[in-house]
């Protein structure tokens, strides 16, 4: 063995570099037991199936839906903001940071591993709740139909099953779980943004969580506030500010219109998903501008 | 023609602003030095002394405030320099869920390599850290000197021409150290420039060649260390199997010249050297 006789040339990016540290970031990840998460999930909406069995089969497949696409929202973003919290200030206080950046790793390449760690995450644990969902869909679903084919008259039968059939299963179940998992990597790259000026990881997920409520509640705030004749211009500004940096997160979701079984038009879809994919980026960039400019 | 200097670092300053207050704190002042390629050179300091710092610029973790750091004469803010670096940081704690093997592909991957490659490194440097009955084993299981030895092979993965190496026998015992310090010694004999921070003065001493002192951000004292430890104007005689009579005339002679006996001792072994004799392998 001996030394190099000189470098090699460096590779500007590269996504062997990334995709190591992101695997490596998602073997970290479910190392820490998170997909606890998703036994709960079976249970409460397993849970709540067995307490809707007397409502009728629309019922029955509304609160489901209502419940399950909730639930995967809540899990989602719990785990986006906990996950991510920790990742930055772990690698920090274990000095692993300064071994990986001593390596011809630039930071954007490093940040990037670790955020795609985090969105591989979600996206495994989105699809293992989704797949749950589905499989108390389908059983509801079986158990209506040969509740019907038992207690509905054969004349009526065939318009039962079709009803049954549409109430159940329907076109919009997709894109409402993209929309999920959109807003989900949203607060991941938040969380991610936060963590790379914050001090502790209780403050990121503190402020996190407060973002996120803003988030839900300023669309309300701003035509209240908006709605009035006497707002101060700079109160108008201030509320521009906030709705730019702050995205509407009521926005963000489909669930309403999957649980009532609204059409979600191609365009609603493209525009919420481009909306949530918008301040993904975006949140993830001025999170990189941050790390670039940090003193380890 | 002169070669490149492995690290050269030219009139550096680093002033940290203290938060909300207009304070601010200079942690490194107008610091230059040059480490020439094959040298281990040893950085030395109390705690507070700026010793951290300057790896951290050297190594593009931090930024100066003014001044220039090169890695053979390639800026040191630039990514590819490190392309030449390896580091090991004080007590560092690696992923504990990977195997060492596994730390080595991962860092392997990190710098590029290709997957033939990293395995033939990883086979190795396991075998030359002593590490190759542990190499599936996770970290978690190791021992603080198996986990330093783990980070020198994570350092050397790429080959560098530099290694910086952060107290590297903190809190290992007497034999781990020995082995880190013994690794250190290959390290130099291959060609591989080492900067070496530590506390431990007596191993900087016996593999250091040369060493700068920093004290509040200052460089005081700077040079190879022979020149710098030894007492000129004194000369020390070490006999093997000297008679009573022959130390009798010695003595005589010295008495009759202008020079003057200052002490005369039988030789000791170090605190080190005796633990490790006894602790050692039986013959």
């Amino acid at each position: 063995m001996t030394a190099a006789p000189a470098a090699t040339k460096h590779k500007l990016f590269s996504p062997a570099r990334v995709s190591a540290i992101a695997s490596n970031t998602l073997l970290e990840l479910v190392r820490l037991k998170v997909f606890y998460f998703m036994l709960l999930f079976a249970l409460l909406i397993i849970g709540s199936s067995a307490f809707t069995s007397k409502f009728s089969f629309q019922e029955q497949f509304q609160v489901l839906k209502d419940v399950s696409l909730g639930a995967m929202s809540i899990f989602t973003w719990l785990l986006a903001v906990l996950a991510t919290a920790m990742l930055l200030p772990k690698d920090i206080e274990d000095r692993t940071l300064y071994t990986i950046l001593a390596k011809p790793v630039p930071r954007f390449e490093y940040l990037l591993g670790k955020f795609l760690g985090v969105l591989f995450l979600l996206f495994i644990a989105i699809s293992l709740m989704s797949a749950v969902f589905v499989v108390v869909l389908y059983t509801r679903e079986q158990t209506a139909l040969a509740e019907a084919s038992r207690g509905v008259p054969p004349n009526l039968l065939t318009d039962e099953i079709r009803q049954i059939r549409a109430s159940a299963f329907n076109s919009n179940l997709l894109p409402g779980i993209v929309i999920i998992y959109l807003k989900a990597a949203l607060c991941a790259a938040l969380t991610l943004l936060l963590s790379t000026f914050a001090s502790s990881w209780i403050f990121t997920i503190i402020t996190s969580v407060v973002v996120y409520l803003i988030g839900h509640i300023q669309p309300i705030a701003r035509e209240a506030y908006l709605a009035s004749a006497t707002v101060a211009p700079l109160t108008k500004i201030f509320l521009a500010l906030v709705s730019l940096l702050i995205p509407d997160l009521t926005a963000l979701s489909l669930v309403d219109d999957i649980v009532v079984g609204n059409a979600i038009p191609m365009l609603l879809f493209a525009k919420t998903a481009a909306l949530g994919g918008i301040y993904v980026c975006f949140y993830f960039l001025v999170g990189y501008f941050v790390f670039s400019g940090k003193e380890l | 023609m002169m070669a490149t200097p492995a690290i050269s670092i030219q009139n550096v300053t680093k002033i940290y602003p203290i938060p909300f207050k207009r304070e601010k704190v200079t942690a490194v002042s107008d610091l230059s030095l040059t480490v020439e390629p094959g040298q281990v050179y040893g950085l030395l300091g109390p705690n507070g002394s700026g010793k951290s710092t300057t790896m951290k610029i050297v190594l593009g973790l931090v930024s100066p405030t003014s001044g220039k750091t090169e890695i053979f004469g390639r800026d040191s803010t630039t990514v590819e320099s490190r392309e030449d670096v390896g580091f090991l940081p004080e007590n560092p704690y690696f992923y504990k869920y990977l195997t060492g093997e596994e730390t080595l592909h991962f860092y392997g991957k990190l710098c590029g390599l290709s997957g033939a490659k990293i395995r033939e490194r990883a086979k190795e440097l396991l075998k030359l850290v002593g590490l190759e009955n542990a190499a599936n084993r996770r970290l978690a299981g190791y021992s603080k000197g198996m986990l330093q030895r783990i980070g020198l092979a994570q350092a050397m993965i790429q080959e560098p021409r530099l290694l910086v190496l952060d107290e590297p026998t903190a809190g290992v015992d007497p034999a781990g150290s020995r082995e880190i310090r013994d690794l250190i010694l290959d390290f130099k004999k291959r060609g591989i420039t080492v900067l070496l921070c530590s506390h431990l003065l007596e191993q900087v001493q016996e593999i250091c060649d040369r060493i700068g002192i920093l004290h509040r951000g200052a460089l005081i004292r700077e040079g190879k260390l022979e020149d710098l430890i030894s007492i000129q104007d004194q000369t020390e005689l070490i006999l093997e199997n000297a008679t009573p009579e022959l130390l009798s005339e010695l003595q005589a002679v010295i008495a009759n010249s202008s020079a003057r006996l200052l002490d005369q001792r039988k030789p000791q072994k170090t605190l080190e050297r005796y633990f490790l004799d006894v602790t050692g392998p039986q013959p």
